[in-house]
């Protein structure tokens, strides 16, 4: 269990649940994994596994779709060049080469790469793999107007002109095929020390090169992994059948799965949901479970639970452009006010959720314990100091302001607006809360014509690098005033430390730990700042049914379905 | 007769017109409503949230937005969602309506049922214990919130009784299509029916009493007791008779009403995904594509409603066709 | 009841012509005194609405806490015992946090919901702000509505046609989807009329909304009373004296309207609570940490299987309620106007 990140807490959740997992993660830790793989093969594979959700996730494309939900499918129905690895906990961070044969080093610039497309790979439809899908699909992310289009991939060669006129994107000079050679090279604008990691994730999945240029919505598109999906009706049922021409190339990019077919129901209600699992005609619930039924599965189903930390924190951001929030003084004064214990309660008790004063998750690449806000400061939270936080404010003079939260219009978002309204009301504000749809408050707190004072927000990991967290949650360049896509919610453009995440970005090019170092540091000196409040960083519940075995939790893409059983 | 119909027909456009072109303003009235950023996708370059823009027309005049969306969903029938993109919104519709029509259904051959029960053992025994329990029942049926009720049932069958013999048949919420399996969907469905029916119950039984019991004054019942007619033929055959062209109209409306959606509470409580919780799912979205669809769906049935009620009349009382 | 009325009972606007219009009023509100489920019903309803507002007292001399501050990390003194409020679950894995039930007793008498306030303080308050929303908008309502139907009567022609209309899309918008669809936006934005601006969290909002949806119930009854009111011959007879048009409006037809409107007042009452608490539920009509009775259900939706009570107990607030405003409502009817066959939906 070493590749766990640590805390007190979560040892005690994951003791449970560690005597169904030791089984199948020691062995894949192993020299004879190989082996025991077969062994397990031989003993479980088969059957129908049976996920439900509430509500499915929209778009079937994979490089469109940018849901979590169905991020997690997309891992073991389509491949990229690289890939995360498929393994338990935050050894999944590790890139392993997918479809291409390794993992390329760099030109001597720093500036391109060369990957070998593996032979013999065909998608799901009996086409083979070709470099010219390769080509294709990288043209595709731009033609079918992909969410990270302009963010991940704007910096292959000829980016631009694709976001300008997408329908006529070439990428000439940025991603080149050699036929001849089964390679393909793609150059950049400048050397990208996150670039293997944005070719790891759905958006830049490799599809064949006659796939529809525009979004397929529910039809999909053939793929080269392990599964396939056959049918997708959003309103009812999603369905991955096993790809008949997929044979295992890595094991840790994309493994061969266990069961044979996977029924993905939509539309059923998390109480539905739990109570199906119980009664053993589900084996999986996508969304969290509802509150009161905790207690319930903690103690009675406590075998079938799993407890896992996620890149995530619960933050709220403070619009640093908007009395009172303009002062640093008062930020501080929220940071040091909030009972964070009272809030991780908030979110199903202290197993589900640590308190947390800084931005990046714990386990995450750049992390090292601190927190100033707090009774006694240090590397951990204790107790609020409502003495201190009521100083400041005396200090600032804004007490008897008024004060709007905007939060979703979810249980426990709305649950932490009325608790952070009973704490401005006792330092001196008049506070009320405003809840809205979940759909629409993401984007309406981001953009400065709604002046947005307080919001409840959370933010999870793209892929494993402090940057996803701090250059676009609090770079300049993320702060778009009047426009809903303007993920820097808090309005805080600091030009010192935006200079010095160019230059962490930089040195990561060359040296990773160095640049980590430097990322920690960035983190303590936005917190000092304080354009907003870490609240806390949430866990996730998987509760899965008596016969599922195999279950491992992939710290990027969470429980990964190909890798259990239910024979 | 002709006329008439195609008067009707004309009101009935105009009335969804008006409805489409209200839910239109008012969409674009909203804050944050603008859905370019949300398609693009969370952390999207302004490029492609003007990209999305051009692409779903959004830059375009109200006027014009209006016409193309009414095209392409009356015309070429592949209007697409705001929120979950690449769904069409038609069949999604279709497949919640089958779920309305089951719950409803059901629970309108509840109410009619239990109403008429209500209604006549009341005016029977008028003025006596039972009829007092069964106004007194009926008029807490009318003043129970159907969600409330909804959710009461639910704690008894789903969580406190759910393990003794009176509720252990009850299956976890959500809906069961009837072609696949019978007996699931009618086990799924008895209780949302009768937590929709209750209230139905109390208004119908009451009304119903009360026009027996006027009709009990007039002239013609009195002839008939006085010709010595048994007190049930009188009941069945002369007084109920005419006591029902108010009960069919109400009927007529409240049918519509529920099939256009307003059983919502009743579907949200019971997780079933019919028309109301679409709508109401695709309002909190802001799903406009969506929001139309459903909308005018309902109100189509609500007006429909209304028309047959009144051609029912028409046909039904004599002096209506006269006049 | 409807049973006790005799048919020969002069109807309300008989009365009027012999100019005289106290008399009927002050007939009907005797025949009130002496229906004993409507008195006992006002009774009921005059006690709620005292306990609501007593809910200050409640909350600072028996509950002793802030009802709309949340009260995580509390302990109270149960049997000599400090109990959290909200108890971390210690079974298993000890997921979960539960807050302290029912117990019975001064402090939290209904239990803890999930911020740790007091239901049974809530409830209290919850009950103040759906009587006054459902009272005003039950004004709000028949106001609306009598303009609109008396003007549509009593003008006729194209004002007629326009209003008619205008009802007519009204009416054909099912009453929860139009209510749901004003409230999301007005509830995201507030609401600015020239110089006054209404906060998104503001009750008049709520008040509007309900106010307005059920308009056409209203004013389509009331257009058809005004129309065959001026088809009546005591008004055709005013006309013909040559009284001029807006004294016959207020002298002739306004008065017969009002016994309509007061029939309609607890129908319109019952009703508009049992809105108000839809919309509550689905959290589109009073907005936190404000309380009714709807939004106490819809928080307690959340605890349903480990306190049910937080939902239960402003459920049976809602029936007591709307069956006692029910009750007068009959006993109003038939005091007033016992002919009519009025259902308000």
């Amino acid at each position: 269990m070493t590749c766990l990140p640590t805390g007190s807490a979560l040892r005690r959740g994951l003791a449970a649940a560690a005597g169904l997992l030791l089984a199948s993660t020691a062995l894949m830790h192993g020299a004879s994994a190989a082996e025991d793989r077969a062994a397990l093969m031989a003993a479980h594979r088969g059957g129908t596994m049976r996920l439900v959700a509430n509500a499915a996730a929209g778009t079937i494309d994979p490089m469109v779709n940018y849901t979590s939900q169905f991020w997690q499918l997309y891992q073991s129905t389509y491949d990229g060049l690289l890939a995360f690895k498929h393994v338990n906990g935050t050894d999944a961070f590790t890139i392993v080469p997918d479809l291409a044969e390794e993992v390329p080093a760099p030109s001597a610039d720093g500036k391109s790469y060369t990957f070998k497309i593996r032979k013999g790979i065909k998608f799901s439809n009996g086409q083979d793999l070709t470099v010219k899908d390769v080509v294709a699909s990288f043209q595709r992310i731009f033609k079918v107007a992909s969410p990270t289009a302009g963010t991940f991939y704007n910096g292959i060669v000829g980016a631009d002109a694709c976001l300008k006129t997408p329908a006529d994107c070439t990428l000439k000079d940025g991603v080149v095929a050699d036929e001849a050679a089964g390679t393909v090279t793609i150059n950049l604008v400048a050397p990208d020390s996150e670039f293997f990691f944005k070719l790891a994730v759905p958006h830049a999945s490799i599809l064949p090169a006659d796939a529809p240029a525009k979004d397929v919505g529910t039809a999909p598109i053939p793929g080269t992994g392990s599964y396939m999906f056959a049918s997708y009706d959003p309103n009812t049922q999603l369905k991955l059948v096993r790809n008949p021409h997929f044979k295992e190339w890595n094991v840790d990019a994309q493994p061969e799965g266990y069961v044979d077919e996977v029924d993905y129901d939509f539309g059923l209600t998390e109480e539905a949901g739990i109570t199906a699992i119980q009664n053993g005609q589900a084996d999986w619930l996508f969304d969290p479970p509802p509150a009161d039924r905790l207690p319930e599965l903690g103690s009675k189903f406590q075998n079938q639970v799993h407890i896992n930390n996620l890149m995530a924190f619960w933050y709220a951001p403070l619009n640093t452009n908007l009395a009172p929030f303009n002062d640093e003084r008062v930020r501080q004064a929220l940071n040091y006010a909030v009972d964070r214990d009272a809030l991780a309660g908030l979110f199903g008790g202290s197993v589900l959720a640590d308190p947390t004063c800084q931005i990046l998750p714990p386990g995450f690449p750049g992390y090292k314990p601190s927190c100033v806000y707090t009774q006694d400061p240090g590397e951990a939270w204790s107790a609020p100091d409502m003495d201190k936080a009521k100083e400041l404010v005396a200090a600032s003079g804004t007490a008897g302001q008024k004060v709007t939260i905007i939060t979703e219009d979810t249980a426990v978002s709305k649950a932490i607006g009325t608790y952070l309204q009973s704490v401005l009301n006792d330092l001196g504000y008049d506070t009320s809360v405003k809840p809205i749809s979940a759909n629409i408050q993401f984007t309406y707190i981001q953009n400065t014509k709604n002046n947005v004072q307080i919001s409840i927000s959370q933010w999870f990991q793209d892929y494993p690098a402090a940057s996803d967290f701090l250059n676009i949650l609090l770079s300049c360049a993320s702060f778009t005033p009047g426009s809903d896509a303007s993920i820097n919610i808090s309005g805080y453009c600091n030009k010192d430390l935006d200079a010095k995440m160019k230059s962490a970005l930089a040195l990561a090019v060359t040296d990773q730990a160095a640049a980590n170092e430097e990322w920690s540091k960035i983190d303590a000196a936005f917190m000092e700042k304080a354009p907003l409040v870490p609240l806390f960083n949430p866990k996730r519940v998987d509760f899965v049914s008596g016969r599922l075995g195999g279950y491992t939790f992939s710290s990027v893409f969470q429980w990964l379905f190909a890798n259990a059983w239910v024979k | 007769m002709i006329t008439a119909l195609i008067r009707r027909l004309a009101e009935m456009v105009f009335v969804m017109v008006g409805i489409s072109v209200m839910v239109f303003l008012i969409f674009f009235a909203t804050p944050g409503s603008d859905p370019a950023a949300r398609i693009a996708g969370r952390n999207a370059t302004q490029e492609a949230v003007a990209q999305v823009r051009v692409d779903f027309g959004f830059d375009r005049p109200l006027p014009v937005q209006y016409v193309l969306m009414m095209k392409r969903l009356f015309v070429d029938r592949d209007l697409k969602s705001f929120v979950n993109r690449g769904q069409n919104v038609i069949p999604q519709v279709l497949e919640a309506t089958p779920i309305t029509l089951s719950l409803v259904f059901g629970a309108a051959v509840l109410w009619v049922i239990g109403g008429l029960a209500v209604g006549v053992i009341a005016a029977a025994t008028q003025g006596s214990l039972i009829d007092r329990t069964l106004m007194v029942l009926a008029l807490i049926g009318v003043s129970m919130p159907v969600f409330w009720f909804g959710e009461v049932m639910n704690l008894l069958s789903q969580a406190r009784f759910h393990d003794t013999w009176l509720f252990s048949w009850v299956p976890a919420l959500g809906y069961k299509p009837l072609s696949e399996d019978p007996w699931g969907w009618f086990k799924t469905l008895v209780i949302p029916w009768f937590s929709l029916a209750v209230l139905y119950i109390g208004i119908y039984g009451r009304v119903l009493r009360a026009n027996l019991v006027e009709a009990y004054q007039e002239d013609f019942i009195r002839t008939a007791r006085a010709k010595g007619l048994s007190p049930a033929r009188v009941m069945l055959r002369h007084a109920l008779r005419t006591s029902l062209i108010p009960f069919i109209t109400m009927f007529g409306l409240d049918f519509g009403v529920l099939v256009g959606g307003s059983a919502l509470l009743t579907e949200v409580v019971f997780g079933l995904n019919g028309i109301g919780r679409l709508t109401y799912i695709a309002l909190q979205n802001l799903d406009l594509p969506m929001i139309l669809a459903t909308v005018i769906y309902a109100s189509f049935f609500v007006v429909l409603a209304n028309a047959v009620v009144d051609f029912i009349y028409i046909f039904v009382d004599p002096r209506m066709r006269e006049a | 009841m409807t049973d006790a009325t005799s048919p020969s009972e002069t109807p309300a606007a008989a009365g009027t012509a012999t100019g005289r219009p106290q008399s009927p009023f002050r007939r009907a509100m005797v025949k009130l005194w002496y229906d004993r489920a409507a008195m006992i019903a006002a009774s009921v309803l005059v006690a709620i609405v005292i306990t609501c507002l007593l809910a200050p007292v409640y909350a600072k001399y028996v509950s002793g806490t802030d009802p709309f501050r949340s009260s995580l990390s509390a302990k109270i003194m149960i049997d000599g015992k400090r109990v959290p409020v909200m108890a971390p679950s210690t079974e298993g894995l000890g997921l979960g946090v539960t807050p302290i039930g029912p117990t019975f007793g001064a402090k939290y008498m209904l239990g803890a919901d999930t911020q740790g306030r007091d239901v049974a303080a809530r409830l209290l308050y919850g009950g103040r702000n759906s009587l006054l929303i459902a009272g005003a908008a039950t004004l709000v309502c028949l106001f609306f509505a009598t303009l609109i139907g008396v003007t549509s009567g009593f003008f006729g022609g194209a004002t007629d046609v326009v209003l008619s209309r205008f009802l007519d899309v009204l009416w054909a918008f099912p009453v929860y989807l139009l209510a749901i669809s004003l409230s999301i936006i007005l509830i995201a934005q507030g609401l600015t009329i020239g110089p006054f601006t209404i906060e998104s969290g503001s009750l008049l909002l709520p008040i509007g909304i309900i106010g307005v949806i059920y308009v056409p119930y209203v004013a389509r009854p009331v257009r058809g009373q005004v129309i065959a009111l001026k088809r009546s011959e005591f008004v055709l007879a005013s006309i013909g004296l040559g009284i001029p048009r807006w004294r016959i409006l207020f002298f002739d037809i306004l008065p017969n309207v009002t016994t309509t409107l007061i029939v309609f007042v607890p129908l319109m009452m019952a009703l508009n609570i049992v809105t108000e608490s839809a919309l509550s539920f689905l959290s589109i009509g009073v907005q936190p940490p404000d309380a009714s009775w709807g939004t106490i259900i819809q928080e307690g939706q959340g605890l349903l299987y480990n306190r049910p009570m937080v939902s239960v107990a402003p459920g049976i607030a809602i029936v007591i309620t709307v069956l006692a405003l029910n009750i007068l409502g009959d006993g109003v009817r038939d005091a007033f106007d016992p002919r009519s066959k009025l259902r308000p939906r």
